[in-house]
């Protein structure tokens, strides 16, 4: 038993490091001269070994080009889709689980209809819409439309339902406000729900490609993610492999950090959010 | 409520206050463009016309369906494309057999049923003599989509099952083994572009490196029709294998050990094990996990669009890049809409069976 244990997990590493060799290969391609690089990717040891070694591909980035302007654009952007969803979501969600109000069926069911629309169903009038308003580049352009789609209520709704209503009736009992009952009662119990919420919204944000690549036209605007689709097209003439691929890495580090800092968040974030890509 | 609380709001305007910033995005950014989107589906509406002037468009009804999806002359024939359509004929004799001999729940029978039917029905038309498609590219559009879900959910799913049944276990190294796997899943869709371009490149490529060292002669893989498609697929399940081995996972947790154990009483182990004990159980989890995936990847848009640009030889064209190229690139918004309609029903009724079969869960 042991023995066939110690056998899986050897079995298991193999197909587990032939995962991990593309993303292994950007990273030791962008610590790679360009010049080496426009001569063999494959120096040393299919250039999985980084060497000749260099970090310029890294200081070029930060010195000139507009990659760190994209990174900032995608930490706001990410930023604010965070909070105007946990915003937005943690009060219409405790709203339709905990409160009673006529209509409230109604509403659910409305909002329910609205998960199935998928994003590439709207982005056309959408577009034309922030055209009419002139908002395209802008941040709250690449914001606005995320916050409408209803996930994030349903997450926040389904966690509110689970809380046992005795701690709000004693709190209704002391002659307590329904706003102040959700903000000092509701809102410190709901902080894993929200953290999920968060981490599902961040990644999702930072990852947005097709709506950011119709609204965002001017480069100012763009985010990591976009800017490093317009530099992947023509990498080999304007920036050399290496610095492309040092973009790469400099626009996963975020996510990838989030990842293995809060792990148990980000797959249970995912796995809930994976209806809608 | 006594005494103390005469500004205080009562439980219905409480709850339209906590609800209205929630509701007025989602009127303004989801329920509104909606509609607007089938609006502008029934106008000949050019965007850069109308952007000039708002009253350049002109309604036409159902008429850029027509010019998208259908031709002139056209007939239906029953073995127009015998190949699909006798699928589809295998496929409702078997969804009736199974149904009848009780080995499939009446959910999926239907399920199996109507995308049979339809396999046997949609293929079968075709222009007649001097007839032809209105749009000749949206119809091969939609089965490369097919193609690529047809080869990446099976591809994410079988992978998925077998890696989260060898790593259901609760130690460090196999945790350690699912981070790994998982990993790829957080990147976003440029950053794995970017990895397999380069990664499939014949002159730059680690596979073009290795299959050199072993004496072969490196394949074109992007600009190929034979490989295009596949190399595609190979880079969707790289990267959205994770979320489909986390949902098997947590469907593996919920087999009892007792049910293992009474099988390796009978001599069913390892791989007997998995084929007898693990995939009947797993059953609803599969259900979920493939529903789920067709949603995913029938939206499939960055792959394409960054890696191949739908080519070679629109090989690799597929639904969501051609509405954003019809709509974008030809400033054509009413076509577009009116096949970004057709997408919305495609995914709606999945949806459905998405929430039907999480239903039939609990």
């Amino acid at each position: 038993m042991k023995r066939g244990y110690y056998w899986l997990v050897l079995g298991l590493s193999i197909p587990a490091f032939l995962w991990l060799v593309p993303t292994l290969w950007m990273v030791s391609l962008s610590f790679q001269p360009n010049d080496v690089l426009a001569r063999s990717t494959s120096t040393t040891f299919f250039g999985l070994i980084p060497f000749p070694f260099t970090v310029e591909n890294y200081s070029a980035l930060f010195s000139f080009g507009q990659t760190p302007w994209w990174f900032l654009n995608s930490v706001i952007v990410s930023l604010g889709m965070t909070l105007g969803i946990l915003a937005v979501s943690t009060t219409a969600g405790y709203a339709l689980a905990r409160l009673d109000f006529p209509g409230k069926t109604a509403i659910t069911v409305i909002c329910l209809i609205g998960l199935m629309v998928p994003e590439q169903a709207a982005f056309i009038p959408l577009y034309t819409m922030f055209a009419d308003f002139g908002w395209h580049n802008s941040y709250h352009a690449l914001i606005l439309p995320r916050m409408a789609v209803p996930i994030g209520v349903f997450l926040m709704m389904q966690f509110f339902r689970a809380i046992p209503k005795d701690i709000e009736e004693a709190a209704r009992l002391d002659g307590v406000g329904w706003l102040k009952i959700f903000w000092y009662v509701m809102l410190p119990l709901a902080r894993p729900a929200m953290m999920t919420l968060a981490i599902l919204t961040f990644l999702y944000a930072w990852n947005d490609y097709l709506w950011p690549l119709v609204s965002a036209q001017q480069r100012d605007y763009f985010t990591i993610t976009l800017g490093l689709a317009s530099i992947q097209s023509n990498f080999a003439q304007s920036e050399g492999l290496g610095r492309v691929m040092a973009s790469g890495v400099v626009a996963s580090l975020p996510v990838v950090i989030l990842f293995l800092i809060f792990q148990r968040y980000v797959v249970q974030a995912m796995t809930l959010g994976g209806s809608k890509g | 409520m006594v005494g103390k609380s005469g500004n205080r709001l009562s439980q219905a305007q409480a709850a339209w206050l906590l609800l209205a910033p929630f509701l007025i995005t989602y009127l303004l950014f989801l329920v509104y463009p909606f509609f607007q989107g089938i609006w502008i589906s029934l106008h000949d509406w050019n965007l850069l016309e109308v952007a000039f002037n708002p009253d350049a468009k002109t309604f036409v009804g159902f008429r850029n369906y027509e010019r998208v999806m259908w031709g002139r002359n056209i007939e239906w024939g029953l073995f127009t494309a015998p190949f699909w359509q006798g699928l589809g004929f295998v496929g409702l004799a078997l969804s009736v057999f199974l149904r009848r001999a009780d080995r499939l729940s009446r959910f999926n029978a239907i399920a199996l049923g109507v995308a049979s039917l339809l396999l046997v029905v949609l293929p079968g038309f075709h222009p007649g003599e001097e007839g032809r498609w209105y749009d000749r590219r949206f119809w091969p559009t939609v089965g490369n989509t097919l193609v690529f879900v047809g080869l990446a959910v099976p591809g994410v799913t079988i992978s998925a099952m077998v890696l989260a049944a060898a790593l259901n276990r609760e130690t460090k190294a196999m945790g350690a083994l699912r981070t790994l796997f998982f990993l790829s899943q957080v990147l976003s869709v440029t950053v794995v572009t970017l990895i397999w371009q380069i990664m499939f490149s014949p002159r730059q490529g680690l596979i073009a490196n290795i299959t050199e060292v072993l004496g072969g002669t490196p394949i074109n893989w992007l600009t190929d029709e034979q490989f295009a498609m596949a190399a595609i697929v190979i880079a969707t399940i790289w990267w959205s294998l994770g979320v489909a081995m986390i949902l098997f996972l947590a469907g593996l947790q919920d087999i009892s050990r007792e049910i293992y154990e009474a099988a390796a009483l009978d001599n069913a182990r390892g791989v007997k094990a998995f084929w007898y004990v693990t995939l009947p159980n797993l059953k609803r989890t599969i259900t979920l996990v493939v529903v789920l995936q067709i949603i995913l990847h029938f939206q499939v848009f960055g792959q394409a669009h960054l890696m191949t640009q739908g080519g070679p030889n629109d090989t690799t064209q597929v639904l969501v890049r051609y509405i954003y190229q019809t709509g974008f690139r030809d400033s054509e918004l009413g076509r577009a809409s009116a096949m970004a309609v057709f997408l919305f029903l495609i995914m709606g009724t999945f949806s459905v069976i998405q929430f039907i079969a999480g239903r039939e869960k609990t």
